[in-house]
């Protein structure tokens, strides 16, 4: 072994507390890009794959760009092109199994019903024509089905049994003619049944959704020009190819991605933080070591080597044990969210390493260690040999750099001006710029700020002395103890900063909810907001409702999808939009919009006019740059439709996906859809409660795509479902608060191994166990209030940043709110961590042997 | 030709008003075998010397030379190189690596100087049951006293076969036998092993081991004699 690696190896084991500390910060660091890089792309991956897996298998996948149905006879103006071989009408359509539909142990959650002309379809595909047993459909059949092997065996049937169906028709009972093998794409399994019933079931009478063709040419030239003429041919609102659906999703995953990755650098920073002062410490240290060595010849190079060899040896370590435990993160989060992924969207998670992650996160973990032990390194080859030859002394009253803080104080100002100009890109580099200049000017704070604290603490620890010694000892070393402070503060800055967030998210959601899902009673289909794969009911079940003695008002949402173009739009310039048909007299009865611009009265009056009216929510008016009175061209089964916009409001369902309100009068004209998806009931003043709840039971029995749910009880529900799905981010800030809890521990630590002597010289000349302990302690308090203080400033910018970037991007739109219980949280934490941090060191440092500090070296 | 020779050593701490002029024109030479003292009263710049001779500081003029070559235009690595293989230092606090054993804090100029780990240790040893502590090769300083810790220094600066020995207060922190046995020992590493030794010392008594012995003051030599008790 060389001399670096002996040295690092019998200073890391001389120090086994110390080097563990540093180590473990390197380890959490890693540990979070690891595990956040182990779960997010695995995500995304299931998704993307669970699309492609959708687009199926033809050579042209022909869909309406708002995803909607079309007429049939479309299917003729595709075979009017040469060249194509074979091309089939199809319906597709996912439906969302309510729980326990088909039992209590079901996993099954969501089918693909699929319509298809039994003669052509095995055309396209081969595997139709190879049952494994019975046969695969034939002209004439009706309520038949053909269904996988695998899905058969989930839920529990075999050949000839009949499997049941929610549809807008009610539950209806297919008998299973055929079963297919399993088929190798994820996604949801698919129930196939004759075209013409399935038209019938989902109340789609001489309409299809899909088309698919294959081409009679194999050359790629031939094939893109004959996929120009089908688009010629049916002009531009169909798409080709695969489905455009989902982009938005992915778009928002990529986001969380970012801010994950963000929070990883963060934390690895805080690392560096950690190791930087581990550091500048050792080497302060080992001064007269090194000035030995220097004096017995060691050069410059040879002396930055070895404090690297130190800082390489615990990077190498802690990296390793931060990969191995950021894996494990990564599995538990995908096992521990994998139950809800798949429930909500039908998605596998496995997690997966990519090659890629295994060499950025060596890159960083090594790399940031390496860098942060640069400074102290160069600092160390500085050290003169004479330093050997003078007595030790521990060092007394570090200077700390001018220029640094003034560097700060304007980088602080600069991001202040930044936040009032409200331009988010701006307002995002002040973020950073704060976080900078607040660690630069950290030193300069140390001083005023201990000693208002040291003020508080001479009242607490009156007359012993201790907390003056306590501010004494921060004050004279204010760069570490700065440093110190800083780790807390980005820990604390992020904790502060995305608790901030969130509460912005739940106070802006839980508010439009009371307002806008207040009824006595809801009808709730599988998935509410993702409206695309619920299968509502037709007309006659709403009469049937209003028909209830007992019952006051009925509103029902219906749904179809669209899109719109507009230069405004960011990326494509299109968006794909929610369009929801309400009714305008009954449904401002009983929920409400939360009105932006324009009055509920005035925009309702509007709907219910015999014209193309619109409200659009906040999201869409501001993704695409809408005011009132414009008129905004949707995408419908009929062609572009222009609809003026008469306000602009959001509701709780809807509120982070483009949607435009409009009358269900007008969803029937130009979507062809009037089924119902989702019912607010309100009882009439008087009511018996219990008849018309029985009755109500009764008659959604035979819809089990429907849940009835009681307001105040959907609320509660509601806000856990919000809970449960934030509480994976909550044990995220946990792990990310951790570090700076050790950043507080190392530093104390570090400051009774270096004061050791001095101790000793106390305890010698009379001090007590008590009072010992208590100066670290008190020293420990001061550097928590520090790292506090300026981590809660941090983080209230930090969160508004994350508001505004959100906002922004368009995925959630919400007010900021000032977290002022997250302040306080966060500041009762930090302190408690500042004392727990200082049990340790003060316990060591009280306890220490009088005789073996003196003598230590 | 001496083994050191120094030419109107001048050394100048500060500036304006506040400079302290810690060496003022020194002359001084010293031989190969030669066991001197320097002495004077605190703050007489004798460390400043020290520090001159062995290259830890450069000088505000005049010059030092090493077998006639001069410190002057040697860069800061071809001055480690120097002192790691031409001069052994000796310093008042021993200056042990806490964490390494005997063997292995004497073994370190040969480890710095790239030589092979068991050669270096294998030397060292042989140094240090030369001056008597072959018993204690693996224990570490906290496990010596005093006046072993400082036969471990000695080793250690005795393990490149330097020509020069630069001491400085090498007895301030022992008691009165082990002051006198490292006294001894240094007058050895002159007589036996032929090596120039400069020892910086308060103390008349271990002065007499010298040869030669320079008193100073005020930053100049005032006196340079021949050891009465050595020469009878
Ligand atoms: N780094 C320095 N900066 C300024 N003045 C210094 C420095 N080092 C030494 N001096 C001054 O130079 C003079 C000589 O110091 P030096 O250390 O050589 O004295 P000394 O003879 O070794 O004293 P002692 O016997 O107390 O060790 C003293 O006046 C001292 O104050
Ligand atoms: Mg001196």
């Amino acid at each position: 072994m060389n001399l670096q690696l002996t040295l690092a190896a019998r200073y890391l084991g001389g120090r086994k507390l110390r080097a563990f500390l540093t180590t473990l910060a390197v380890v959490i660091g890693v540990m979070v890009i690891f595990g956040m890089g182990v779960y997010l792309p695995s995500f995304t991956a299931a998704f993307e794959k669970s699309l492609l897996a959708a687009s199926g298998q033809a050579d042209v996948v022909i869909t309406h760009k708002t995803g909607e149905s079309f007429a049939a006879t479309m299917l003729n103006r595709v075979r009017a092109v040469n060249g194509i071989a074979v091309s089939v009408g199809a319906v597709e359509r996912i439906i969302n199994i309510p729980p326990n539909f088909y039992g209590k142990n079901s996993t099954v959650t969501g089918l693909t019903l699929v319509g298809v002309e039994p003669a052509v379809a095995p055309y396209l595909h081969a595997d139709y024509t190879t049952p494994t047993q019975g046969r695969f459909l034939k002209q004439g059949d009706g309520n038949v089905a053909v269904i996988s092997e695998r899905l058969a065996d989930s839920l529990g049937v075999k050949l000839n049994d009949t499997v049941k169906l929610p549809t807008t028709q009610g539950v209806v009972k297919l008998t299973i003619v055929g079963l297919l093998p399993g088929r190798a794409l994820t996604g949801n399994e698919q129930i196939i049944i004759p075209l013409a019933q399935a038209q019938k079931l989902l109340d789609m009478p001489g309409r299809i959704n899909v088309i698919e063709a294959n081409l009679g040419v194999t050359g790629e030239a031939e094939r893109r020009a004959i996929v120009e003429q089908i688009k010629a041919q049916l002009g531009n609102t169909y798409t080709l190819g695969g489905l455009s659906s989902g982009s938005e999703f992915l778009g928002a995953m990529q986001m969380a991605e970012v801010i994950f990755n963000m929070l990883g650098l963060l934390t690895l920073a805080m690392g560096g933080f950690i190791i930087f002062n581990t550091f500048r410490t050792i080497v302060a240290e080992r001064r007269h070591d090194i000035g030995m060595l220097r004096a017995i010849g060691a050069n410059r190079a040879t002396i930055i080597s070895l404090v690297l060899t130190e800082g390489l040896v615990q990077g190498v370590v802690g990296t390793a044990i931060g990969i191995g435990l950021g894996y494990l993160l990564g599995v538990g989060i995908t096992a521990g969210t994998g139950a809800v992924m798949k429930s909500v969207m039908n998605i596998e998670l496995t997690p997966v390493v990519e090659p890629p992650l295994v060499v950025v996160s060596i890159l960083l973990g090594v790399g940031v260690t390496l860098f942060a032990g640069l400074l102290p390194a160069l600092s160390a080859s500085r050290v003169t040999p004479i330093e050997a030859l003078r007595p030790a002394l521990s060092q007394v009253a570090q200077r700390f750099s001018r220029i640094g803080t003034l560097v700060g104080a304007v980088m602080i100002g600069i991001a202040i001006a930044g936040l009032l100009t409200g331009f988010f890109p701006l307002v995002a580099l002040g973020g950073f710029m704060f976080l900078i200049g607040l660690v630069l000017v950290a030193p300069a704070l140390v001083r005023p700020i201990a000693n208002l604290f040291g003020m508080l603490l001479a009242l607490l620890f009156a007359r012993e002395g201790t907390g003056e010694l306590a501010q004494g000892n921060l004050t004279r070393q204010p760069s570490r103890a700065a440093i110190t402070a800083s780790a807390t503060m980005i820990g604390l800055a992020i904790v502060v900063g995305a608790g901030g967030m969130m509460f912005s998210l739940t106070g802006t959601v839980m508010q439009l909810f009371s307002k806008t899902l207040g009824s006595d009673y809801l009808l709730v289909p599988p998935s509410i907001a993702i409206w695309k794969g619920d299968v509502g009911a037709s007309e006659s079940l709403k009469a049937k409702i209003s028909s209830i003695p007992g019952v006051g008002v009925v509103s029902s949402l219906r749904y179809a999808q669209s899109s719109l173009q507009s230069a405004a739009i960011k990326g494509s310039g299109e968006a794909t939009i929610s369009v929801l048909g309400i009714d305008p007299v009954e449904y401002p009865k009983i929920s409400g919009l939360d009105f932006q611009k324009g009055t509920a009265q005035d925009a309702f009056a509007a709907l219910a006019a015999d014209e193309r009216n619109t409200i659009v929510n906040g999201i869409l008016a501001a993704g695409a740059n809408l005011k009132v009175g414009d008129l905004i061209p949707l995408a419908t089964p009929t062609g572009l439709q222009e609809y003026r916009i008469v306000a602009i409001g959001s509701e709780v369902l809807s509120m982070k996906i483009n949607t435009a309100y409009i009358s269900q009068a007008n969803l029937k004209a130009d979507f062809h859809k009037s089924e119902d998806v989702f019912y607010q009931v309100n009882l009439a003043p008087g009511a018996d409660v219990a008849l018309a709840e029985q009755w109500l039971n009764q008659i959604v029995a035979d819809y089990p795509q429907f849940r009835l749910v009681g307001g105040r009880e959907y609320t509660a529900e509601f806000s856990a479902q919000y809970d449960s799905i934030f509480i994976g981010f909550y044990v995220l800030l946990g792990v990310l608060a951790f570090p700076s809890l050790i950043a507080i521990l190392n530093t104390l630590a570090i400051g009774v191994i270096e004061r050791t002597r001095e101790i000793g010289m106390l305890r010698a000349i009379g001090a007590t166990r008590r009072q010992v302990w208590r100066t670290i302690v008190a020293e420990a308090l001061l550097l928590a209030a520090l790292g506090t203080g300026l981590g809660v400033l941090a983080g209230l910018y930090l969160s508004y940043v994350f508001v505004e970037g959100l906002n922004a991007s368009g995925i959630y739109k919400m007010a900021y709110a000032f977290p002022g219980a997250g302040v306080l949280a966060a500041t009762a934490v930090g302190l408690i961590f500042g004392v727990l941090a200082a049990l340790l060191p003060a316990r060591q440092a009280s306890q220490m042997e009088i005789i073996k500090a003196l003598r230590y070296e | 030709m001496s083994l050191i020779q120094t030419e109107n050593l001048t050394k100048v701490y500060g500036a304006g008003e506040t400079a302290i002029t810690a060496l003022n024109c020194v002359n001084l030479q010293v031989n190969a075998g030669e066991f001197v003292a320097v002495m004077g009263p605190s703050g007489c710049g004798k460390s400043t010397l020290l520090h001159l001779l062995g290259g830890l500081d450069r000088p505000t003029s005049g010059s030092v030379m090493i077998q006639d070559h001069p410190l002057a235009k040697l860069s800061d690595d071809a001055l480690s190189q120097l002192r790691r293989r031409k001069i052994g230092f000796v310093f008042q606090f021993f200056n042990l690596i806490p964490i390494l054993s005997s063997v292995e804090n004497a073994a370190l100029p040969l480890l710095l100087d790239g030589k092979n780990s068991a050669q270096a240790k294998h030397k060292a040893s042989e140094w240090l049951t030369k001056i008597g502590l072959g018993e204690r090769l693996k224990n570490r300083p906290d496990q010596l006293s005093a006046g072993q810790q400082q036969r471990v220094a000695i080793a250690r600066a005795l393990v490149t076969e330097p020509v020069l020995i630069l001491a400085d207060e090498p007895t301030g922190n022992l008691d009165t036998k082990s002051a006198d046995e490292i006294a001894d020992l240094l007058k050895q590493v002159a007589k036996t092993w032929g090596r120039a030794v400069l020892m910086v010392t308060h103390d008349p008594r271990i002065a007499t081991h010298a040869d030669r012995i320079v008193l100073m003051r005020d930053g100049q030599i005032v006196e340079d004699k021949r050891n009465a008790k050595d020469e009878g």
